[in-house]
């Protein structure tokens, strides 16, 4: 099936980055490296030249800290979406947001894909995603609260959780009037997760995959390739691109990431060898 | 009046074998110009692989006409560089401009006695140009429509027709 993000359509054997642009002051990996509106620019500029066909900005952060409010998510990234629009009409621009009065404002600025990454705790999301034609990306966190960290969560089987639960989500929002083309399930690693569980998930993504709904993965630089490798923020890139090559295998078709150079060349490298993507030039013994 | 062409039988010409970018696509280009401008009814002078890429350019090009054809899927040396495939063979230079000399004049005689020893030490693939021997005479006129050695193996793509009374 064609996958239509926003005004933009990918054929159903497209990879897509989407690259994470954070419009926070103290995101666990950049540190706020680009709270700095011209700095976030640059951000976009760099990852669209490094083939990002997605941003995903983002007005808070993950993990539990300081409130912040709608009004104040959403002066950290209305402008900054409608500036990204104007500048660049091709890309598909995410914003990761739970809330739908961010989800509307943004919409309204030019968004292409509202990511629930808090598996649908504003209930009223889904109807924001059909009034402006957006895409929507359903998460599994097991049920938390928006920016609670997991505390003793177990599941009798958390792939089958994960399944249940996005594909729920995702029902609901085609019969909220989501286009079924533009809903994407996420099992979201490491929210409402520990490391076990993603790695469960990792090995057994392809049961994801089977259910026919497009796959997200949100890897990049997690606390469970932190702990399975047991390396700090920083030094979890090569963790971070085994487990997209995995999930690479397993077919997952977007891939939200810190890194888009390097985990493009790992996708594009394993989808090859799955024999869903031909090689880029080749020439070796057909001269 | 019969139409003879040659190309080349390079595997990458095969679409089992395309990338995402064409390492050929120039030579491609010419190929299908030249195939096209067969007759509708093609005799096929190859190796088996030859044989394959024969196939596929004749399936590509919609053609008309009832004039004899043939089409010949053959190649120089692929010694030609440190970089080729068989690896730099001093020889190689000089049996592809004589192998040249004999496609262009044409030297019916000469293509026939090309020597399939040195033909296979030079990785050449002159099985279907040895038979033009039996398809082309003196009266033949050669076009070139390529002559280039991108990758270490000498490549041509000619066309021959017979020259008016």
């Amino acid at each position: 099936m064609t996958l239509r993000l926003g005004r933009h359509e990918f054929a159903d054997d497209a990879t897509l980055m989407m690259a994470i642009v954070n419009r926070t002051p103290d995101s666990f990996y950049d540190r706020g490296a680009t709270w700095d509106e011209g700095q976030a620019h640059e951000r976009v500029a760099a990852v669209v030249a490094e083939g990002a066909e997605i941003v995903d900005i983002g007005g808070i952060k993950a993990a539990p800290g300081a409130e912040i409010g709608p009004a104040e998510e959403k002066a950290r990234v209305v402008d900054f979406v409608a500036q990204v629009r104007a500048s660049y009409p091709e890309l598909v621009i995410s914003v990761d947001t739970w809330r739908a009065e961010v989800g509307r404002a943004v919409c309204e600025a030019g968004a292409d894909v509202l990511n629930d990454a808090w598996g649908g705790a504003d209930p009223e999301l889904v109807d924001v995603a059909a009034e402006f034609g957006a895409g929507l990306v359903c998460t599994h966190t097991g049920g938390v609260r928006p920016r609670t960290r997991p505390f003793r969560i177990e599941y009798d089987d958390v792939v089958a959780a994960a399944i249940t639960d996005t594909v729920a989500y995702a029902e609901r929002a085609v019969a909220a009037g989501v286009a079924r083309e533009s809903v994407v399930i996420d099992p979201a690693h490491d929210f409402g997760k520990n490391t076990f569980h993603s790695l469960e998930i990792t090995r057994r993504l392809g049961e994801m995959v089977e259910t026919g709904w497009p796959v997200l993965v949100s890897l990049s630089n997690k606390d469970f390739v932190g702990e399975t490798l047991d390396l700090p923020v920083g030094e979890r890139l090569t963790g971070t691109l085994a487990a997209t090559a995995v999930c690479a295998m397993a077919g997952a078709r977007i891939y939200r990431v810190h890194e888009v150079a390097e985990s493009r060349q790992v996708v594009d490298m394993v989808w090859s060898i799955a024999g869903r993507r031909p090689p880029r030039r080749a020439m070796r013994g057909l001269q | 009046m019969s139409r003879v062409v040659l190309v080349p039988g390079t595997l990458a010409l095969l679409p089992e074998y395309a990338g995402i970018e064409d390492p050929v696509a120039a030579l491609r280009a010419t190929c299908l110009e030249a195939v096209g401008w067969l007759g509708a009814e093609v005799s096929v002078l190859a190796d088996e692989q030859g044989a394959r890429v024969a196939a596929h350019l004749l399936a590509s090009t919609p053609r008309t006409g009832d004039e004899p054809s043939y089409l010949v899927v053959g190649n120089g040396s692929a010694c030609r560089t440190e970089k080729a495939p068989g690896y730099l063979d001093e020889r190689a230079t000089g049996f592809d401009a004589d192998l040249a000399r004999a496609l262009t004049a044409p030297d019916p005689a000469a293509l026939a006695a090309i020597d399939p020893e040195t033909s296979a030490e030079l990785l050449a693939a002159t099985d279907g140009i040895r038979s033009l021997g039996d398809v082309l005479t003196p009266d033949h006129v050669a076009t070139v429509d390529y002559d280039d050695d991108p990758y270490g193996v000498q490549y041509w793509v000619v066309r021959w027709t017979a020259r008016l009374p």
